[in-house]
């Protein structure tokens, strides 16, 4: 029985799942649980991931959740997965977990305070909220400067590997969420970390085509929200003029 | 193998790696960052841990390693006389200790610690109380995170992945838990007392690590007593906060 993956391509870690098992032709299905529609409610989802969130996974009998767990389960499930994803050496496999954690409470907790607050959130009929907007842009910038001095510091990628492991794939499927912003916004908070940008199109190159794949539903998502910020602001500007 | 662990014991996470080395008689040196009185900001302490958190570790002086989780499992790979239990290599009770570790950094930790940092240690360390609705929002996650360890993790056994024999999800969560301490016994009681399996695996845990777990939270237990005194002549906890605005 092929290995079912739950997911919704505009979540960040569902992204990670899904392009890592491409990229290792892992041989799976993919089944879409629509957030948007609020498919993670269903009485059928929450069997399978009582938790409702995305991404999950069903292995024959044995299911799972939360991505960093999937993608350490797949690593060591799939013999054909090479090493360099999750190396059996215990210093360098410790300081996987070690970014991997640390990431649950930086990064994804900055993108996704200030992602929320200020676009998907409004877009979706919900009161925004800048003092969340602002907390969660001042987590994500220091949590770039620490990808900047510290996690970049010995490699091109994380924790100093010359190769890319699980969690260049989840810390960057994190940042790409940044895309939702403006093109204005997304520029000031990303351009001064320039190893960032550089690990951005490194992780993008090792996983082609599939990363570009993936995030097709982002960038077609980029789009309309540009499109409809850009209607909103003239529409407030024709207000203000009269 | 030289093994310095950085902790205060103020902290949930540097509890749960004491506890952990001392129920597994590990050879190691615990040192001190005072977080009261701002060491994890000092030059020396930035230089072992650049994120100044604790807990962290430094092995045989070179190999630095923190975040609580990635040293528990770290330990238990590194030292062979830990028993099995605490990080089985069965492949699907190991996926599901790393499930509920990260599950917890979202969950019970991002509450039980939030709601008493704010409520009663931030003024410890020269903080103001933050707005009554930051307590309010910690508290609601903190009894979700509380019915889900009830109902979902502790429903196939007394402990949270290998039923019947703890492993180190359980210590640190139970770690985390006891920080509740620190609020007054009423709030505790009313936040606790409805989950009648978590209390208990509170207890089965506190069994299975003693006497450890108790010596290492003896320093938690002298700041609740000396909080709760205080709290007896000027109430603190945030239910009074509320109807000051």
């Amino acid at each position: 029985m092929a290995l079912k993956v739950y997911v919704d391509r505009m979540s960040q870690p569902s992204r990670a799942v899904l392009i890592f098992c491409k990229i290792n032709g892992i041989d799976f299905e993919e089944i879409r649980v629509d957030i948007l529609t609020n498919k993670q409610f269903s009485p059928e989802y929450k069997a399978i991931n009582p938790m409702r969130q995305v991404p999950a996974i069903v292995d024959g009998r044995f299911k799972l959740f939360e991505s960093h767990a999937i993608l350490i389960y797949l690593c060591c499930a799939f013999p054909g997965v090479a090493s360099h994803w999750y190396p059996g050496d215990l210093f360098k496999r410790s300081k996987i977990h070690s970014v991997l954690d640390w990431h649950h409470s930086n990064l994804r907790r900055g993108t996704v305070g200030l992602v929320f607050n200020t676009i998907i959130g409004p877009l979706n009929g919900l009161p925004s909220n800048a003092q969340a907007a602002k907390e969660g842009e001042k987590l994500l910038v220091r949590s770039l400067a620490k990808l900047e001095d510290f996690w970049l510091k010995d490699g091109r990628f994380l924790t100093g590997s010359l190769q890319p492991s699980i969690a260049d794939i989840s810390l960057v499927c994190e940042i790409m969420q940044l895309e939702l912003l403006s093109e204005k916004d997304r520029d000031r908070i990303l351009s001064p970390y320039k190893k960032v940008v550089q690990w951005i199109e490194d992780t993008k190159k090792a996983t082609a085509p599939h990363f570009d794949e993936v995030h097709g539903i982002l960038f077609k998502a980029q789009k309309k929200f540009r499109e409809r910020v850009a209607t909103e602001s003239v529409k407030n500007e024709v207000k203000s003029k009269m | 193998m030289a093994l310095k662990v950085y902790v205060d014991r103020m902290s949930q996470p540097s509890r749960a790696v004491l506890i952990f080395c001392k129920v597994n008689g590990i050879d190691y040196e615990e040192i001190l960052v005072d977080i009261s009185k701002h060491k994890h900001v000092a030059p020396e302490y930035k230089a072992i841990n650049p994120m100044c958190q604790v807990p962290t570790v430094v092995v045989d002086g070179k190999f630095k390693l923190f975040e609580s989780h990635a040293i528990l499992i770290y330990i238990c790979c590194a030292f062979p006389g830990v028993a099995s239990h605490w990080y089985p290599s069965d492949p699907f009770q190991r996926s599901k200790i790393h499930s509920v570790l990260d599950w917890h950094h979202s969950n019970l930790r991002q509450s039980a610690g939030v709601l008493v940092w704010n409520t009663i240690l931030a003024p410890r360390h020269g903080l103001p109380l933050k707005h009554p609705l930051v307590a309010e929002e910690s508290e609601k996650l903190l009894v979700r995170s509380l019915s889900k360890l009830e109902d979902f993790w502790l429903k196939d056994g007394q402990f949270l992945v290998v039923s019947s024999q703890p492993s180190i999800a359980d210590i640190r969560l139970v770690c985390e838990i006891m920080q509740l301490e620190l609020l007054s016994e009423k709030d505790y009681d009313r936040i606790l007392k409805p989950y009648k399996k978590v209390v208990q695996w509170i207890e089965d845990t506190r069994r299975a690590t003693a006497p450890h777990f108790d010596e290492v939270h003896g320093i938690l237990f002298k700041v609740q007593k000396r909080l709760r005194k205080r709290m007896a002549t000027e109430p603190v906890n945030y239910n009074h906060l509320k109807s000051k605005l």
